[in-house]
This record gives structure tokens, C-alpha cells and sequence, in this order.
């Protein structure tokens, strides 16, 4: 072809494009946006602004006061927002360049908002911006929550404002809270019951909801239309917009003493600086390759063992993380996550449990490259629907720390403690419904942030501490809560004894909460977390996972006359209560933790666990004044002790047989040799060709990536093209059960069909 | 007047002695073992300049009031007695698990940041020391469970078999209803009476802490409990010296909720941070008597950097929340911020970002920074602030500490020269700019956050580097005026010698001025008025045991309110205090939306979202005559006298001239009469402090030992 063919072509290519870029139908979730978690090129401005400004020091002290803009923009939304997301810390504030990249955020609150929100930003940039009927202008702001433009789940809502000088946009500043109640299928904004994305309520791809820095009315009202709440609807879009507002004013005290270019260029450099600092860092890892994996045992809806695959391989300053061989998505459940959202909580791993120290930016995860599997768990389409995302993203997270924590104990710089990984499930109640009050609320409890940590190199993991995307959150005061719900937590924090994750070091606990509801005719709770038959974690170095945790229930009882007129009757605690199952004539049932929103009765109960973070070591190595200790603080039996510690004491006195102490352990050594077999002998007995026939097994088996188990050894797919996995309702289920039962019924009886019945 | 006023610190007790006209300060080291040793040193200094005996002093003085920081150091130390606790059956571990965010509080960012580190500190109260009883009561205080008084009994002896020495007991809502945490002290009493031997001192939440959440009340009764008997031991000592050596008046202490109260109407709580707190009392005093305006107090140290804000027109600022150690409690305390930044503070080389850091690692006083020649190997801000010039080798904290250049020099090259490529001076010159800016933010948003402009503020620069890097700070602020107070050396001392007495009650309550739901402002003003009626005689009650008349009490009425369901809640100082009308309660709305709007931003207002009060409090007090500082004003330009001849200088540095070495006059403050101007470059040294007076800033001596430091081109 000659140069004249050439350029015909390349015009009729451009031709095309505009084409097709002028009659787009609609702006959905741009792959080239949503798929790219690295930090932009340097733009022109910012290669201006860098020559100009080469003195780090003044840069460092531009950022410092940006950082303390942030932090001045967290303090607004943690005391105005309305939200008990707000209340507790489920908030952020960031700054983001020109070109939509985070550099700055709030070293409080949960960064994954953050690191996600510059999808939407970099969205208005490429769409809005030169948009007619949109445009971005000076005072306008934009709201968003769909997770597949950027965000973790739907319930967390963001105000983006553009900052301008002169007329010219120099960077952007965002406000995210998770606000709970959306609109969706259920009240609290994670539906587990959703089966498409739209029963998962709100989706506001971003959008102008504020104009010359005034929340425009009518499309405020269209949103509080959409949600149970809309007091909390207008409430917090408010007080995100001021928090915005804050943060737009202090930046402009920056442009006017150090001007555009300064600001630029600091956040340019702080980006860069901290890309080179992770290679850095990541060079001094190890070269070598970690393989983990977790079982996600419920799609909140039924039982099934769904795998969350993860390979991390390190090579000179290049660190590689490859999901593939995680389940498939599933069409009809909500558990999916979008690609973003899983790299964001990798994202947390990093700047919360391996390198604390680093800003709280994009920047840090910059440099990590990621292999997924298009259409898996960790990396669903856009139709899927995400509403209980946090489920992946949860077991994301955990096979990420599970690997990372092996490169770090093999290099000698290490910026903290070593560690098991933390329990990764919401254990709360989700809730709604009417309140004492005659409010309509629906929210969550904020134990959620009550996660038992880790156990390190060197200690025990501490109770209920923190949950994994967060730090100095806070589990709450029940005397303030049950001024605006109507139910108690008959028990709120008592530790749930023999659940430990046993280890040389043992992981911190959870505790038990007994809920019921007491003051209103209309209200329910729900509960959405895995783990209620296999252990969401692993432990770590010989450390024991975590326990799995049953929703257990009593129903056909009012409790709060139980409490007046027998409260003998009353226990504190699950096991007793479901053990000598004290009230007459109730019912008690036991769970998975994925249950739908469950009207419930005054005084009924519901009673769960959070959960216990993994064990470090080998448990015969545990100190055993600290088993005792344990003992003494009511966190294990002596029985569980003895059974899992092999320590031998005075169940009165409690004093150690050190000697018995040694003898056992050393009798439990030998045993343990005899079981053991060679490697390769274990494979043998071990390895099976494919899943066991009665289990509903989703993703890969045996390291073979390319193909993936679908429910059941009779449904294998195509990894790369797994075609839609539908579940069945377990209400049809539960229907056809019975149904069969009817039918054997009738047969047994000599009755005809049902269907043949007049 | 005639008054001694005493902060005792964990280093020094510190003395304010008023007798008339003459206004002495002076200072010994604080005795541990027992806190009368120092305080007697420490005062026979002051009635031997006025020709006194300890008894005519003493006999003499309208009151004596203590400060002290006793409380703080007995938590730091971990030295109390072993606590039993009570709690609702369920609650056990409420304590225990510190609402989660514990491991964090009283930690720096990075203490924060870092979970894998995270490790809550040693427990007050041991979890196996802590019981549940069986009852409950509702939000609102229904009965919802009956106290289980035979399950109380077996409780209570547990704890005692378990050697418990003191009671703690807090049991949910029990500030809306009492009536279980009362009937457990019975039984309590019952099992141990008070004149046996055994008997054991219970401490009942609802009587600690007057406010909703079961935890931060938990955490107040513990400290306090925990502290009581070693506060009591110390204070009854001291109360005995001073009967011994012929005082007949009650001794008086000061409350960290800016008031002050005879000992026995002080809980060992409230006297928790009551020296800094004293200090933020002073430059209340001082802004009303020198007609400051709003005042930013700031306090650097060794250590840390303290900043308390006190604004014109008498806006409080408490913390109802505030941090004790590391404690989140529930106890109205005058607001103050510490930040980790002071001489001590370390300066690293930030790898990440190729600049210099500062803080918050501090070399502390021991090993100190690398010129205290102790054996410290990091360079701080006080060897940057040596190699610059600042001071003196020979004659730092009145020559008490020689200090060692070199030490300095080697440290900053070995820590900082080779990473930055810049040699000793500029590296010096990074650290006093990073840690004045350091401290300029932590103030910036001090201000802002509660949405005030620094620039409307005057800064009170005191403690030991406090007028070092006063111009520094207020150089990366738009502050033109500064003012390193009088005494600055016993300023909290100061502080404690103008408290008023006064007692704090406070109701939680669930009272809705605006219903969103129903759309009915509030018109129950029986209500109101009752509970002001009944917080208002509380405190009369307690400032009439003490002797107080009846004519002299006076009252504030304040309302913590919120909009709709959000956390914050704004204090709003009610001038009337009976609700009468529907003008009233809108008066009140009113108020409360200004408040806000100055805060949060005009429009961030949400009253369609409803309106409540969650807190009512009464501050009862009754005013005492206070020490005059009318002389401190900066006289008229015109009138000013230039310096004297310096009597040495010195070669300086300065961040605004760069590494240019600059030849800076020195003078001994004691040489500069009141009225002197000097503009900078210039260094005034004391015994105590130095006083630098940076490139573009003036400095202005007034009466009283007071200084002013003005910007060269702002009117002043």
C-alpha cells in the first residue's frame, strides 16, 4: 500500500470514530478508565510545573497543609454527617490532580473510597467536561455511587467538586460517606437479595447534582424519592458538599500564597515520590511466588463453596497479583465485585497491614500489576449484579495478606509487625424499618467494625479491633444507639468463649451480640457474611484459622416479658440459650449468615458472633501462663485448652504442670510424625481429579486455570467464556422440596397427583 | 488581694504568690513522695522576698489553689489500686474492647495508622475483674430487666475474693435512671460497711459522668476510681501542711472544666490536665484584661506543643470526649490539642519524599538532644535551633544545661547532610522550618476546624521554647501580633490564681425542639425549666456547702444541640433560662443555626432535618477577685524607647535570609525596661527562655515581664 491508501484510511478510521462517538447511545463504565489503576502520564502542565518548582522542601510544606485540609474536610463529615457510617468513620476526604489521580486523602476513614473515586473523576473529565449539556464549571459538583464507575458498593455516595483558578481546573476534591439506606430491594443499602443491578437501588453513574455550590432542589428531591431515608438523603449530600467546600478553600489559600504551578507540581511530585518508594520497597522483597487461596462458603443466599484464587509473584521491582482460577461470576447474586473495587482493598492491604507508613493515595498500589480472569468474582461484568460485593472483595483482601505476609517475613526491612490474617467479615445486623420515633431508617450496626485482628510474630492478635478497611473506627455506644432504633442488644459485647484461632500466638476474638427488637411493629434485620461453615481466614506458620459463625434464632417468644416476669429465664450468652433452650414453646433455629431481611417480631431474638483473626505459629509453642491467662478471661475452656494447647493445670487453682506441660506436647509431636506421610504420598491419597459430587464447587481445580467447575463436576466451563450461572430461588427450592415431600406423601397415601386433584 | 496559687508539675512546682501589689513567682522541684516538701520550698522563695514567715503567709492569704498534673502522672505510671467492675450482664467486654478505636487513642497518626502494630495498653481495670449483674433499663430508663440482687451479692464478693480494693459500677442508661447503680452501692454497703475494716469505696458511673454512652462513662468512673486514693493520700497532705502551718480556709483545686472546688467537692477526675487547662484559664484572664481579642494560647515544651483557644465574647470550647492518657472519657474538660512537636522532637530524612521530617519521636529530656552530650544520637529542633545561633552554649535554662555544638553538628551531618546534599546550616535551617510548620498547621486547623481565621486571633507564645519559634509559626500563619505573656515561667500557676469557683451539672436527655416528623416545635416548657431548676440547685447546693452566699451565685446555661441524627453537637450559652414562649424556643433555634453557620459554613445549617438538645448543662459559679494585668499593652509607637547596647553578638541564621550568616545583636531581658522596641534580626535571652526576634518582626516590652512581637509592616 502507498502512502495515499494509507492516509485514506486512517481518515476513514477517524471518520468512524467520530461516528460512533457522536451516536454513543450510552456512557457506560469506560474499560479504558475502570481497568487502569496506575497514576496518569505527566501532563504538560505538570512537566511545567515541576521545572518551575524543583525546592522539595516548599513542596513538602504545600502538602502538609494540603494534608491538613483533609483532615479538616474528615472532621466536617465525621460531625455533620448523618449517617452512622459517618458517626463511626466510614467516611473520607481526598484531592485529586488535574488529571483525576488521588494524591492526598484523610489519614482517617476508609481509604478504598478514596482510591476508587478518581474512576468516576477521570469519567467527568473524558465525558462532561466538553459535554454541552453538562460541562464543568467553577462551583459545580458531582454525585456518584455506582460501584461499576468506581466505588465499592452502591451505599457509599460521593460529592466531587473541580477546584478552578483563574478560570482553569487544577485539581479535584472529593467526599465520600458510606450512607447505608439506597433504595435497594432490602433497607441498608446491601441487598443480598438483589439478583440483578437493579434491585440494588440508587445507581447514579456521575452526575451535576450542585450548581454554583447550591444542591439543585428538584434532583434532590428525585433522590430522596428513591431511598427510605430522605432525611439522611439531604442530610449528607449536604454536609459532603460543604466538606468539599472546606477542602476547595483551603486548596485556594494555596493557589493565592504559592499559586497554580506550586500546587501542581506537589502533587505531581508526591505521587511520583511515592511510586519509587514502593518499587524500592518492593525490591528488597524476595524474588518468588506465593500461592493462597480462601472458600467463600454462601452466596448469601444458599450454600455453596465458591474459591477466591490468588498467585503473587515477585521479580526485581515488579510484584504481579493473578486471581485467575476464582469462581465465575454469578448472574443472579449479588457477591460479585467489579475489577476496581477488588484492587482497592488489595490497595488497603498495602497501606494498612504491610506498609502504614506510606500517604494514603493512589500512588502506593500504582506499581502492583494484576491478571484476572474477566467474568470471575473478583472481576464481574457490568450486568452482574455487586450490591454484597465487600463478600469477594473481603476474601480479596485476605489471600493478599495471607501472601504478602510471606514475602515480608523474609525480608529484613519490614515497616511493621508480620502477621496472621484479620477476620474479614461484616458480623453485624443490618436493620431497618420504623423507629420509635416514626422515622423510616435503614442502616447497619456499627459492630461491623469490630473485626478480631491478626496474630503477629510476637503477640496475640488484639479483640475485635478494627475491621480491615479502616483504621480507629469505632464500634459504638448502645446508649446512644438505642435512642434512634428501636431494639437492644440484650448482650453487646461479651466475648464468645472457644472460638480462638489457637497459635503460638493466638488471633484476637469476637464477641457476641443478642439482638430484639422492642419498640416498633415494623422492623427487621438482616445479615450478610460468609464463614457460617468454613473459616473465612487462614492462620499463619502452623497458626489455626479462625471459627465459622451460625446466625442462630429464637422465635415464638417475647423476651422483654421473659426479662419482667422470668428473667431467670434469661442467658447471656448463644450457647446456653441454645443449648437448655430456656423459653417454653419458642422456636430455635440456627443459620447461615446470609440472611434476607427477616421481619421480626418484639422480643424475638437474633444473635451472632463476630469473628476471631487468625493464629501465628504452632499452638504447642503457646507460653502457657498465657493459656491460662485465657482461662481467667473466660476467652476458652479448660477443656479447649487442654485439648488444643496440651497444657496440663489445676482446673481450681490453675496453676501449670510445667513437666505434664512438656511431656504432653512432646507425646502430641511424635503423634503428629507418625501421621505425617511424604509429600508426595499425600498428593496421592489427597489430590482428587475433580470436587466431591455433592458439593456446589465454583471456580478452578488443581491449578488448571483455564477451566472452571460451575456449581456442580458435571458443569465445567471455559474460564475465559463461562456463559450466565444462574441460581435457583431457595424459595423454589424450599417449594420443590416440600413438593416432593407432598407428592411421596400422596403416593404413600394412595392419593393421586396434586395436580391431577379437583 | 492576698493568694497563692501552685501548679504542680511532674518536673517542677511552680508558685504564684499575690500579696497586694506585688506579684512574686517562683519555683522548686516537685517532691513525688510527698508534694507539701516542694510546694513549702517553693513558697518559703516567696515569703522570704516579701519578708514573711511561712505561718503569716499562710495565715494570711484569701486562698490557697493547686493545679497539679499528680492525676496524669498516676495513670502514665500505671500506679493505682486493683478495681473490681460492675457492668450490665453483656457488657463485659465493653470495656475491654474500648470501642474498637482504644488501641489508638492518645497515639500519634502513624500509632494510629499502623494495625498490625496496634496494641490496646494495659487495662485499668483487668477483664477478669470485671462482672456482669443481671438487669437492664431502656433508653429512656423503663424498667426493661430487674436488678438480680442475689446474683449482686455473689458478684460483688467475687470481686472482693479477687482482691479488688475498689468498686467501679456502671450500668447501661443510668444516667436517665439511677435507681439500679444506687441499689448496687446498698448492697454494697450492706456486705461491707463503711466502718469495718474491709470496707471497700464504690464509684457509681452515673455520679462520674452525667452523659449517655455506657463506655466513655465506664472509662470516667475507672480513672477516677483508679486515681482517688492516690489523689487523696497527695491532696490530704497537702491540706495538712498547709493546717499546720496556720491556714483555716478550705484549699481549693482547680477542675479541668475551668473552674475550681474545695477538695471535697472534687472528683480525682476533674483535676486531670488541670495545669494546662490553668494556663488556657490565664489567657482568658489576660485577653479580658488587655483587651486582646480572641487569644490562640500556645504552650511549647520539651515535647509536646499545647494549643488552647479562648475567643472573645465567651465562647467556651470543652471536649466532652476528651482523651486522658490513653483514655477516651466523658467528662466537660476546657478544650486543648497537643501536638507532638517541642525541642526534643527528632528530625529524620524522609526517603519517600527527599526532604526533611520532624517529629513526633522526641529525644524527650533524657537522653535529650544530641548537644545535652547524654548520649543522644539524633539531632532535634533544640540542635537546629543551637547551630542557627539561637542560643547560648553557656547559658541555656539559666546554665544549668551546658550544651555541646559539636554533638549538634555531627548529628544533623550524620542524619541529614549527605541524603539532602546541603551542609549543616541548611539542614538546621529545614528543621526549624519543618517544625514551625509543622505547628502553624496543627494550629490552622485547630481554628479552622471549629471555623475560625487565624488572622482575627492574637497567639500567647509561653513555655520554655514557646517565644523561640513564636515568629516562626506565626510567619506561615496570617498572625501579626504575638504575645509572650507575663510569668510566662509560672503561667498556669497564674492560670489557677484567677479560677472561679464553680461546679459543671449536665443532663443527658432526648428533647426535640423541632419534630421533622410531625413538623411541632417544641412547647413543653415545664420541662425545660425543671431540669435547668434542678441542675441550677445542684450547683447551688454544692457552692453553698462550701460557704459560699447565696447573692454572690451565678449561673450559665448551656445546650448541646444537633440537627437531625448528626454527631456533632454545638454548645450553645443560653442567656435566658427559663423557656416561656414560642420567641423563646426560636430565639434558642436561632442561636444555635448562627453557631453553626460560623463553624461548619454558612448554609451547612440542616434544621428541616430536625433540631434536638441531647445535653443540658448549668455552670454554677461564684466569681473571686482576679490579678490585674491592665499594664501589659504595648505602649504607643511614639512613645518607644530603643534598645540599650547589646551586650554581645552573635552569627545567626534565618529561614527568611537563607543560609547568609547574620550578625544578631544579644541582650539580657532583664537589661530591657518595658517600652523597648527592637526590630529583628535581635535574640533577648533570660533564664528561662530566649525570645528571638526573627527578620521582619519587632519586639516590644511591657510591664510585668510581658512581650510583644509585631509583624515590622503591620500597625501596631
Amino acid at each position: 500500500m502507498n502512502n495515499e491508501t494509507n492516509n485514506s484510511a486512517l481518515q476513514d478510521q477517524e471518520l468512524i470514530e467520530k461516528f460512533l462517538k457522536d451516536t454513543t447511545l450510552f456512557l457506560g463504565p469506560d474499560p479504558e478508565i475502570m481497568r487502569d489503576h496506575s497514576i496518569m502520564p505527566r501532563t504538560s502542565d505538570e512537566e511545567r510545573a515541576m521545572d518551575k518548582y524543583t525546592d522539595l522542601n516548599q513542596i513538602a510544606s504545600i502538602r502538609d497543609r494540603l494534608q491538613s485540609a483533609c483532615e479538616e474536610g474528615f472532621e466536617m463529615l465525621e460531625q455533620m454527617g448523618a449517617a452512622p457510617g459517618a458517626k463511626w468513620g466510614d467516611i473520607i476526604t481526598g484531592i485529586y490532580s488535574a488529571s483525576g489521580d488521588l494524591t492526598i486523602g484523610s489519614a482517617g476513614g476508609v481509604l478504598i473510597f478514596n482510591a476508587l473515586v478518581h474512576h468516576p473523576i477521570k469519567f467527568i473529565i473524558k465525558n462532561w467536561v466538553d459535554e454541552k449539556t453538562v460541562g464543568v464549571q467553577e462551583g459545580d459538583g458531582f454525585i456518584h455511587n455506582d460501584a461499576r464507575y468506581g466505588n465499592v458498593h452502591n451505599t457509599d455516595q460521593s460529592m466531587i467538586l473541580p477546584v478552578f483558578h483563574e478560570g482553569k481546573l487544577v485539581c479535584w476534591v472529593a467526599s465520600t460517606v458510606h450512607e447505608g439506606e439506597n433504595g435497594a430491594i432490602e433497607p441498608g443499602g446491601m441487598p443480598s437479595m438483589a439478583e440483578t443491578s437493579f434491585d440494588e437501588g440508587l445507581k447514579m453513574s456521575p452526575f451535576k447534582v450542585v450548581e454554583n455550590y447550591e444542591i439543585k432542589r428538584d434532583l434532590l428531591t428525585f433522590l430522596q424519592n428513591s431511598v427510605r431515608e430522605p432525611k439522611l438523603q439531604y442530610e449528607d449530600m449536604k454536609v459532603k458538599l460543604f466538606a468539599c467546600m472546606r477542602l476547595e478553600k483551603r486548596i485556594k489559600e494555596v493557589l493565592a500564597a504559592d499559586g497554580p504551578d506550586a500546587l501542581t507540581a506537589c502533587l505531581r511530585y508526591t505521587n511520583e515520590s511515592v511510586v519509587t518508594e514502593v518499587r524500592r520497597r518492593i525490591s528488597e522483597w524476595p524474588d518468588m511466588t506465593v500461592r493462597t487461596q480462601t472458600i467463600m462458603d454462601s452466596t448469601l443466599r444458599e450454600n455453596a463453596l465458591l474459591k477466591v484464587c490468588l498467585s503473587v509473584t515477585k521479580k526485581g521491582d515488579r510484584l504481579i497479583f493473578d486471581y485467575r482460577g476464582t469462581s465465575p461470576e454469578l448472574t443472579n447474586r449479588a457477591i460479585n465485585t467489579q475489577l476496581q473495587g477488588m484492587k482497592g482493598m488489595v490497595g488497603q492491604v498495602f497501606m494498612n497491614h504491610v506498609w502504614p507508613d506510606l500517604p494514603r493515595g493512589q500512588a502506593g498500589l500504582s506499581p502492583v500489576e494484576f491478571i484476572t480472569q474477566q467474568g470471575t468474582l473478583v472481576d464481574s461484568s457490568y450486568a452482574a449484579p455487586n450490591s454484597q460485593s465487600l463478600m469477594s472483595i473481603f476474601h480479596s483482601f485476605t489471600v493478599a495478606q495471607h501472601a504478602t505476609a510471606k514475602f515480608l517475613y523474609s525480608c529484613p526491612d519490614k515497616y511493621t509487625r508480620v502477621l496472621a490474617p484479620w477476620h474479614n467479615m461484616i458480623n453485624t445486623f443490618i436493620w431497618g424499618g420504623l423507629n420509635q420515633h416514626g422515622e423510616t431508617l435503614g442502616n447497619i450496626c456499627a459492630d461491623l467494625n469490630g473485626m478480631g485482628g491478626g496474630a503477629r510474630m510476637d503477640r496475640d492478635g488484639e479483640h475485635a479491633l478494627s475491621p480491615i478497611f479502616a483504621t480507629m473506627a469505632d464500634i459504638g455506644e448502645q446508649e446512644m444507639n438505642e435512642e434512634e432504633v428501636p431494639f437492644l442488644q440484650l448482650v453487646s459485647k461479651k466475648m464468645t468463649a472457644n472460638t480462638q484461632a489457637p497459635g503460638k500466638y493466638r488471633g484476637g476474638m469476637g464477641y457476641t451480640m443478642i439482638a430484639a427488637t422492642k419498640d416498633s411493629d415494623q422492623w427487621g434485620f438482616m445479615t450478610t457474611t460468609q464463614g457460617s461453615k468454613v473459616p473465612t481466614i487462614q492462620g499463619l506458620f502452623g497458626g489455626y484459622a479462625g471459627g465459622s459463625y451460625p446466625l442462630c434464632k429464637v422465635q415464638g417468644v417475647d423476651v422483654y416479658e421473659v426479662l419482667l416476669e422470668n428473667p431467670q429465664l434469661f442467658k447471656h450468652s448463644i450457647h446456653e440459650i441454645m443449648n437448655e433452650q430456656p423459653f417454653p414453646n419458642a422456636r430455635y433455629t440456627t443459620h447461615h449468615m446470609g440472611m434476607g431481611f427477616d421481619i421480626s417480631k418484639r422480643g424475638e431474638l437474633y444473635m451472632i458472633s463476630q469473628g476471631t483473626g487468625g493464629g501465628y505459629g504452632d499452638p504447642l509453642e503457646r507460653d502457657p501462663t498465657y493459656v491460662i491467662m485465657d482461662i481467667e478471661e473466660g476467652l476458652i475452656s479448660a477443656e479447649w485448652a487442654k485439648k488444643l494447647y496440651k497444657v496440663e493445670f489445676n482446673e481450681t487453682t490453675l496453676a501449670v504442670d510445667l513437666e505434664t506441660t512438656e511431656k504432653l506436647r512432646a507425646q502430641y509431636r511424635e503423634q503428629r510424625k507418625k501421621q505425617g506421610v511424604p509429600y508426595a504420598e499425600f498428593v496421592k491419597k489427597h489430590v482428587k481429579d475433580h470436587p466431591p459430587e455433592n458439593i456446589p464447587f465454583y471456580g478452578a481445580w488443581n491449578g488448571d486455570i483455564d477451566t472452571v467447575y460451575a456449581g456442580s463436576i458435571h458443569d465445567k466451563r471455559d474460564a475465559k467464556n463461562t456463559g450466565p450461572i444462574y441460581m435457583v430461588n431457595p424459595k423454589d427450592v424450599r417449594i420443590a422440596e416440600l413438593e416432593a415431600k407432598l407428592a411421596a406423601v400422596r403416593k404413600d397415601a394412595g392419593l393421586p397427583p396434586e395436580n391431577e386433584r379437583k | 488581694m492576698k493568694r497563692i496559687s501552685v501548679d504542680i508539675g511532674g518536673t517542677f512546682t511552680d508558685c504564684f504568690v499575690v500579696w497586694d501589689d506585688k506579684y512574686i513567682e517562683t519555683k522548686a522541684l516537685t517532691t513525688h513522695q510527698n508534694l507539701s516538701l516542694g510546694f513549702n520550698e517553693a513558697l518559703e522563695s516567696a515569703y522570704t522576698e516579701l519578708g514573711l514567715t511561712m505561718e503569716s503567709i499562710l495565715s494570711g492569704v484569701d486562698s490557697v489553689r493547686y493545679a497539679t498534673t499528680l492525676g496524669t502522672n498516676a495513670l502514665i505510671e500505671h500506679k493505682g489500686p486493683r478495681i473490681g467492675m460492675l457492668v450490665t450482664a453483656g457488657y463485659e467486654a465493653m470495656v475491654p474492647l474500648s470501642r474498637g478505636r482504644g488501641y489508638g487513642e492518645g497515639l500519634d497518626e502513624l500509632g494510629k495508622q499502623n494495625l498490625p502494630d496496634a496494641q490496646r495498653p494495659a487495662p485499668l481495670v483487668l477483664p477478669h475483674m470485671i462482672e456482669g449483674v443481671r438487669e437492664r433499663l431502656g433508653f429512656q430508663g423503663e424498667l426493661v430487666m430487674p436488678l438480680d440482687e442475689p446474683d449482686v451479692r455473689v458478684k460483688i464478693r467475687k470481686l472482693v475474693d479477687k482482691g479488688a480494693q475498689a468498686i467501679v459500677v456502671c450500668l447501661v442508661n443510668s444516667v436517665v435512671n439511677p435507681a439500679h447503680e444506687k441499689r448496687v452501692e446498698q448492697i454494697l454497703l450492706d456486705e461491707y460497711p463503711s466502718h469495718l475494716l474491709g470496707s471497700i469505696p464504690v464509684i457509681l458511673s452515673h455520679r462520674v459522668a452525667g452523659r449517655k454512652g455506657e463506655y466513655v462513662r465506664a472509662t470516667s468512673a475507672i480513672v477516677d476510681g483508679y486515681l482517688h486514693s492516690t489523689m487523696y493520700h497527695a491532696m490530704s497532705q497537702l491540706e495538712q501542711n498547709l493546717r499546720s502551718n496556720k491556714y483555716d480556709k478550705p484549699m481549693l483545686v482547680i477542675h479541668n472544666s475551668g473552674g475550681m472546688a474545695q477538695l471535697n467537692s472534687t472528683d480525682a477526675l476533674q483535676t486531670i490536665h488541670s495545669g494546662p487547662v490553668s494556663g488556657i484559664s490565664a489567657a482568658e484572664h489576660l485577653a479580658k484584661e488587655a483587651d486582646l481579642g480572641s487569644v490562640v494560647a500556645t504552650d511549647m515544651g520539651g515535647t509536646s506543643y499545647d494549643i488552647g483557644i479562648v475567643v472573645e465574647g465567651g465562647i467556651k470550647h470543652y471536649d466532652f470526649n476528651p482523651v486522658i492518657d490513653r483514655w477516651l472519657v466523658s467528662v466537660p474538660m476546657v478544650h486543648l490539642v497537643t501536638l507532638g512537636a517541642g525541642g526534643g522532637s527528632i528530625a529524620s530524612f524522609d526517603r519517600m519524599y527527599n526532604a526533611v521530617a520532624v517529629g513526633p519521636k522526641s529525644a524527650g529530656s533524657d537522653p535529650g538532644p544530641a548537644c545535652y552530650d547524654r548520649g543522644g544520637m539524633s539531632p532535634t529542633v533544640t540542635d537546629a535551633d543551637l547551630v542557627l545561633g539561637y542560643l547560648d552554649p553557656t547559658n541555656y535554662a539559666g546554665g544549668h544545661i551546658p550544651l555541646n555544638p559539636k554533638r549538634s553538628v555531627f548529628a544533623i551531618e550524620e542524619t541529614l547532610c549527605d541524603d539532602l546534599d546541603v551542609s549543616p546550616i541548611e539542614a538546621a535551617l529545614l528543621i526549624k522550618e519543618k517544625v514551625d510548620s509543622n505547628m502553624a498547621n496543627g494550629l490552622h486547623t485547630e481554628l479552622r476546624v471549629r471555623g475560625y481565621d487565624p488572622e482575627d486571633f492574637t497567639m500567647l507564645a509561653y513555655g520554655g521554647n514557646g517565644p523561640l519559634h513564636c515568629c516562626g509559626i506565626a510567619s506561615n500563619l496570617s498572625i501579626d501580633k504575638i504575645l509572650a505573656p507575663p510569668m510566662s515561667s509560672v503561667f498556669s500557676a497564674v492560670g489557677a490564681g484567677n479560677m472561679h469557683q464553680m461546679h459543671i451539672h449536665e443532663m443527658s436527655l432526648f428533647m426535640v425542639l423541632y419534630n421533622d416528623n410531625t413538623r411541632k416545635v417544641f412547647d413543653d416548657y415545664k420541662r425545660f425549666n425543671d431540669i435547668v431548676a434542678e441542675l441550677s440547685a445542684r450547683g447551688q447546693n454544692d457552692l453553698l456547702r462550701q460557704g459560699m452566699k447565696l447573692d454572690d451565685i451565678r449561673y450559665s446555661l448551656e445546650l448541646d444541640m444537633r440537627y437531625g441524627n448528626q454527631l456533632v453537637q454545638t454548645t450553645v450559652v443560653v442567656p435566658k433560662h427559663t423557656l416561656e414562649s414560642a420567641m423563646d424556643v426560636m430565639n434558642i433555634l436561632q442561636q444555635f443555626s448562627e453557631d453553626y453557620g460560623k463553624r461548619f459554613g454558612e448554609g451547612s445549617q440542616a434544621p428541616e432535618a430536625g433540631i434536638r438538645i441531647n445535653t443540658i448543662r448549668v455552670a454554677s459559679y461564684v466569681e473571686h477577685d482576679t490579678v490585674h494585668f491592665k499594664h501589659i499593652k504595648p505602649i504607643p509607637e511614639s512613645e518607644r524607647s530603643a534598645p540599650p547596647e547589646p551586650i554581645a553578638k552573635r552569627t545567626c541564621y534565618f529561614v527568611s535570609t537563607g543560609a547568609k550568616a547574620t550578625e544578631t545583636p544579644v541582650w539580657h531581658k532583664n537589661d530591657i525596661p518595658p517600652g523597648t522596641e527592637i526590630v529583628g534580626p535581635g535574640i533577648v535571652a533570660s533564664d528561662v527562655t530566649t525570645y528571638l526576634i526573627e527578620p521582619g518582626w519587632k519586639y516590644v516590652s511591657a510591664e510585668q515581664g510581658a512581650v510583644w512581637f509585631f509583624r515590622t509592616d503591620a500597625q501596631n
